[in-house]
């Protein structure tokens, strides 16, 4: 089984679907399947696809409304694995630069 | 955008000095956690950071591959289930040697795990290593 956070870098490696993950976000209320697609000029199969997949690794949340289902931008996923990097980034620039440092002062 | 962090750094310094000071438990302890730690593989290490009013933490794991100028350890967080996975290797170059780091694994995290880990680890953790800096700063005046 696939975990969340893998579930988000596969989500976020397709550029269709940051495209449709960038619209829902700046949409001011949910977009329906068939908005998404006619804004895409996709399939609703296509459109879909795309959304479940945004769907698992929890960056979309679909509401249903009679037949029609909609979708909700959830960028939540998104910070954790961006605290994540951004933390560890800054954590081996520090520490390596606290080597050299080290490995200067040693020498002298 | 990947679950890999890779740092390179080249150092003015011979290889053999670059390699004792990520392998050796003494000079670990010195520039970056206090260490119990052996290059040899299977060694379960421990690196502890000082305590403070936060609390720092405790980073362990098992030593998979340490011979010059390799060395990989697995990486897991006090209090979480997760490892991920620290990767040296070292290189003679002309201007002495070049470093490469890699951290893997993040996509070895739950999700909510993750955030556990990060919110316990990151007011202890950096304060640690602000009181590193100041430590190595003042070794450096003291010399």
């Amino acid at each position: 089984m696939q975990d969340r956070i893998t579930q988000v870098f596969k989500a976020i490696a397709d550029p269709t679907r940051r495209e449709i993950f960038h619209a829902l976000v700046i949409a001011s209320s949910a977009l329906s399947i068939t908005q998404i697609a006619s804004q895409f000029d996709m399939s609703r199969q296509g459109v879909t696809k795309h959304i479940k997949t945004l769907e698992n690794a929890g960056l979309v949340v679909l509401d249903s409304q009679g037949r029609e289902r909609f979708c909700n931008a959830n960028a939540k996923p998104l910070k954790e694995v961006n605290k994540w990097m951004t933390f560890y980034e800054q954590f081996w620039d520090d520490s390596l630069e606290n080597l050299g440092s080290y490995l200067d002062q040693k020498a002298t | 955008m990947n679950d890999v962090i890779t740092k390179e750094k080249v150092f003015n310094h011979p290889i053999d000095k670059v390699w004792d000071a990520i392998s050796k438990a003494e000079e670990i302890s010195t520039w970056f956690i206090q260490a119990d730690f052996k290059a040899q593989k299977d060694y379960q290490y421990t690196f502890t950071s000082e305590p403070n009013e936060k609390g720092c933490t405790t980073i362990s794991g098992t030593v998979k591959e340490a011979h010059p100028y390799v060395l990989v350890y697995t990486w897991i967080v006090a209090d979480t289930n997760v490892e991920t996975i620290v990767t040296w290797k070292l290189e003679s170059v002309a201007e002495g040697t070049k470093l490469y780091l890699e951290h893997s694994g993040i996509s070895n995290y739950e999700g909510d795990t993750a955030i556990a880990m990060f919110e316990s680890f990151n007011g202890g953790w950096e304060n640690c290593i602000n009181g590193l800096t100041a430590y190595l700063k003042q070794e450096v005046n003291a010399g």
